[in-house]
């Protein structure tokens, strides 16, 4: 055997099994995955430069984004581009006619998938939605949606689950048969709200969401609530038009009487009942009418002057639904000024420890109070007069807020909350311990809670004008007017 | 009232709406002329101290169309009044009290001119002298065109699905420049025409109490004066609010 021989035969061996290596690999799916970018170039086509790929193209310009979907879609356009995951090939492409059909097609692959240009090549993070897009407000969903993440609703895949190491609803990497799912279609589904809801509003969901497709808190729960101005539910809208037609029919009652000592139209009495305020406003007289407002209707002087009791018990209700109202307005500006800051995030977050308390807290002054005005009621003294109409006032009022932290109750064992964020509810924490006992379907139940505390409140918002509780708009006018008559 | 001995006789000029309307459209074209002024020279350093005053140059743009929301807003009233001044009350929208021009406006134009130059008497103007109707309809006027302008800046992607592209850039650049001829008008021209004349220095009441003094009246407004005492000698009634 010569050397030369030797070699030959060597070679040839070697020559064989790098062939063979080589045929493996492009034959083969799933070796190495996106491989087709490392081939050396076809005969005709240039060299690769370095930087083809080695830089951060300009992503606000055109020319940008377009070179950087090419790179990406060098080997995402391709068949071949899978992944192994638990021995199966998850398909990793991505379709160039569904993307170029939807919004994002003027929008880099590095926005959104903000970790991938790295090595090894793959995402921790997943796409980042919320560095350009803002949480969804009350009046798109139901309750912001804080712990379903964005891709739960905004993808075709329709199996979801509930991560419970971050508190979110996710999309299902496994479907049914627990075969891995590729999650490369880049179509923003056609979003018609009630399919998209039912993914996960249906009895036996496995996600933690209520059997019920519940609607938006409309501009009536604004007195409690981070609401939005829509409508919500038609029963919140009846009881708008109800609360609406009775001011209306109020103000008419008011203007029945003589104006500013004048008769006449409808028309020349609201003429002289305006300039009357007007000249009130731009006078030195509006100080004494800041402070009636303040003094008298906000801190309730006239009643204090009564009775401490009795101003105690009212102000536990009234001054609870006052922050409550100007904490829902503020979390409304705040959200719509800076939806992506953390103080929104904080406001809109049912479970954040400063909204959680003070929420609880608020309600459970609302309550107490009216409990011991109740209870005044039953045992006080004489003095009290006492009358039926009042008693429905209260009852309701009562009955609202108990509906409500039964269903917040509710709400947190059905949504599995963390009980180190679930404690700062200091009510619905330890009532959704108690409901815990009851091994009941709370998924379904919990959509009838949620409309118990929904249409009294609705009811509440329409009896407004009618019964006891419109001394809400004639006092505070009646000592307005008084001051100037005095 | 302060002095009571000596009550002066008032005549109501403005109604509270339109008290209201003028507080809205004020405050609304000055937040306007500020963030979009602002936001056309971004590169200047108050510009930039406009925006930082608001947290940004995208707050600075929805600063401006919530101005320009309010001030239109404040137009599409007022046009909603004039339907039931119209309508319901049978009110009359020409005439010598409305804000209709006629051919006096262009008679007292003449005559102040040759007043200015002392070259002849002082014109005698009714309620609306041709100064306050030119303030006023270029208000109504360019509310409407600054607002469809605007609205294409908005809304580009709606607009351009009917209309060509380079409307958008049209629209921005007739904004720039509508937008520097509203300011002057109504900064320089409005302010001093209304307010810095000599006769009511340093500000002109009325549009903000509602009332004119009557000596002021028989003074600046002669013709609206003398239309009132024959309306009163006609009726047998006051002619005085």
């Amino acid at each position: 055997m010569t050397v030369s021989s030797a070699f030959s035969r060597w070679g040839f061996r070697f020559l064989v099994a790098l062939a063979a290596t080589l045929l493996a690999w492009l034959a083969v799916p799933g070796i190495g995955y996106c491989q087709v970018s490392m081939d050396p170039p076809a005969a005709g086509v240039a060299m690769r430069n370095c930087l083809d790929c080695h830089r951060r193209p300009n992503l606000e310009s055109t020319e940008g984004v377009r070179s950087n979907q090419a790179l990406c879609l060098e080997c995402h356009a391709k068949k071949e581009c899978t992944r192994q995951v638990d021995g199966r090939q998850v398909p990793l492409r991505v379709d160039l006619k569904s993307f170029q059909g939807s919004r994002h097609q003027m929008v880099a692959c590095l926005q959104c998938h903000q970790d991938v240009a790295r090595s090894p090549h793959r995402t921790e993070a997943g796409a980042q939605c919320s560095s350009c897009h803002g949480p969804h407000g009350e009046a798109t969903v139901k309750a912001p949606h804080l712990r379903v993440s964005c891709a739960a609703c905004h993808h075709r895949g329709k199996a979801l689950a509930f991560e419970a190491k971050r508190g979110q609803v996710v999309l299902s990497r496994f479907d049914d048969h627990q075969r891995p799912i590729g999650l490369a279609d880049h179509t923003a589904p056609g979003l018609g709200q009630d399919v998209l809801c039912q993914r996960c509003h249906h009895p036996g969901n496995q996600v933690g969401a209520a059997a019920m497709v519940l609607p938006a808190k409309g501009v009536i729960c604004f007195l409690c609530h981070n609401a939005s101005f829509s409508i919500g539910s038609p029963w919140f809208g009846l009881a708008l038009i109800i609360m609406i037609i009775g001011l209306v029919l109020m103000a008419r009652f008011w203007f029945q009487g003589s104006v500013a000592g004048g008769e006449g139209s409808l028309h020349q009495k609201i003429a002289d009942g305006s300039e009357t305020v007007w000249r009130t406003i731009f006078s030195r007289r509006v100080v004494g009418v800041l402070k009636v407002i303040f003094f008298d209707v906000l801190l309730q002087r006239r009643l204090l002057k009564e009775s401490v009791r009795r101003w105690f018990f009212h102000s536990l209700v009234f001054l609870s639904i006052m922050l409550r109202l100007g904490m829902s307005l503020f979390t409304w500006l705040v959200y719509h000024v800076w939806p992506q800051g953390s103080l929104a995030a904080a406001l809109i977050d049912k479970n954040h420890p400063f909204t959680a308390m003070f929420n609880d807290l608020t309600g459970l002054c609302i309550l107490l109070g009216i409990v011991l005005a109740m209870v005044q009621r039953l045992v006080g003294p004489k003095h009290v007069k006492s009358e039926g109409q009042d008693t429905l006032a209260l009852v309701i009022i009562g009955l609202m807020v108990v509906a409500g932290f039964v269903a917040e109750g509710a709400r947190i064992l059905m949504t599995q909350v963390d009980p180190q964020t679930a404690v700062y509810s200091f009510v619905g924490y330890p009532l959704s311990r108690l409901w815990a006992r009851f091994s009941l379907d709370w998924q379904g139940i919990y959509g009838y809670l949620w409309y118990a505390h929904a249409l009294l409140a609705a009811l509440f918002v329409a009896y407004l004008p009618f019964g006891k509780m419109r001394h809400m708009f004639t006092t505070p006018l009646s000592l307005l007017i008084n001051r100037d008559l005095q | 009232m302060k002095n009571n001995q000596q009550v002066t006789q008032m005549v109501k000029r403005f109604s509270v709406l339109q008290r209201t309307l003028h507080w809205v459209v004020m405050l609304g074209f000055i937040g306007l002329g500020l963030t979009g002024f602002s936001l056309a020279y971004s590169d200047q350093w108050w510009g930039q101290a406009v925006a930082w005053l608001v947290g940004g140059a995208s707050h600075l743009g929805w600063v401006h169309r919530a101005c320009a929301v309010a001030t239109y807003g404040a137009v599409v009233v007022h046009l909603l009044w004039l339907a039931y001044f119209k309508l319901v009350l049978g009110g009359r929208l020409t005439g010598a009290d409305s804000m209709f021009p006629t051919a006096k406006d262009f008679s007292d134009l003449a005559a102040h001119l040759k007043y200015i130059f002392a070259a002849g008497p002082a014109p005698r103007f009714g309620r609306f002298s041709y100064l306050e109707k030119a303030d006023y309809w270029a208000v109504l006027i360019g509310m409407n065109t600054m607002g469809i302008t605007g609205l294409v800046m908005w809304f580009p992607e709606w607009f351009s699905s009917f209309l060509p592209g380079y409307l958008i850039n049209l629209a921005m650049i007739l904004h720039f420049y509508e937008a520097v001829l509203a300011v002057a008008i109504k900064f320089v021209v409005h302010v001093y025409t209304a307010h810095l004349r000599p006769e009511v220095f340093p500000l002109e009441k009325n549009i903000f109490s509602g009332y004119e003094p009557i000596d002021r009246l028989k003074h600046e407004r002669p013709a609206q004066w003398e239309a009132l005492q024959a309306a009163a000698e006609g009726s047998g009634g006051e002619g005085v609010q």
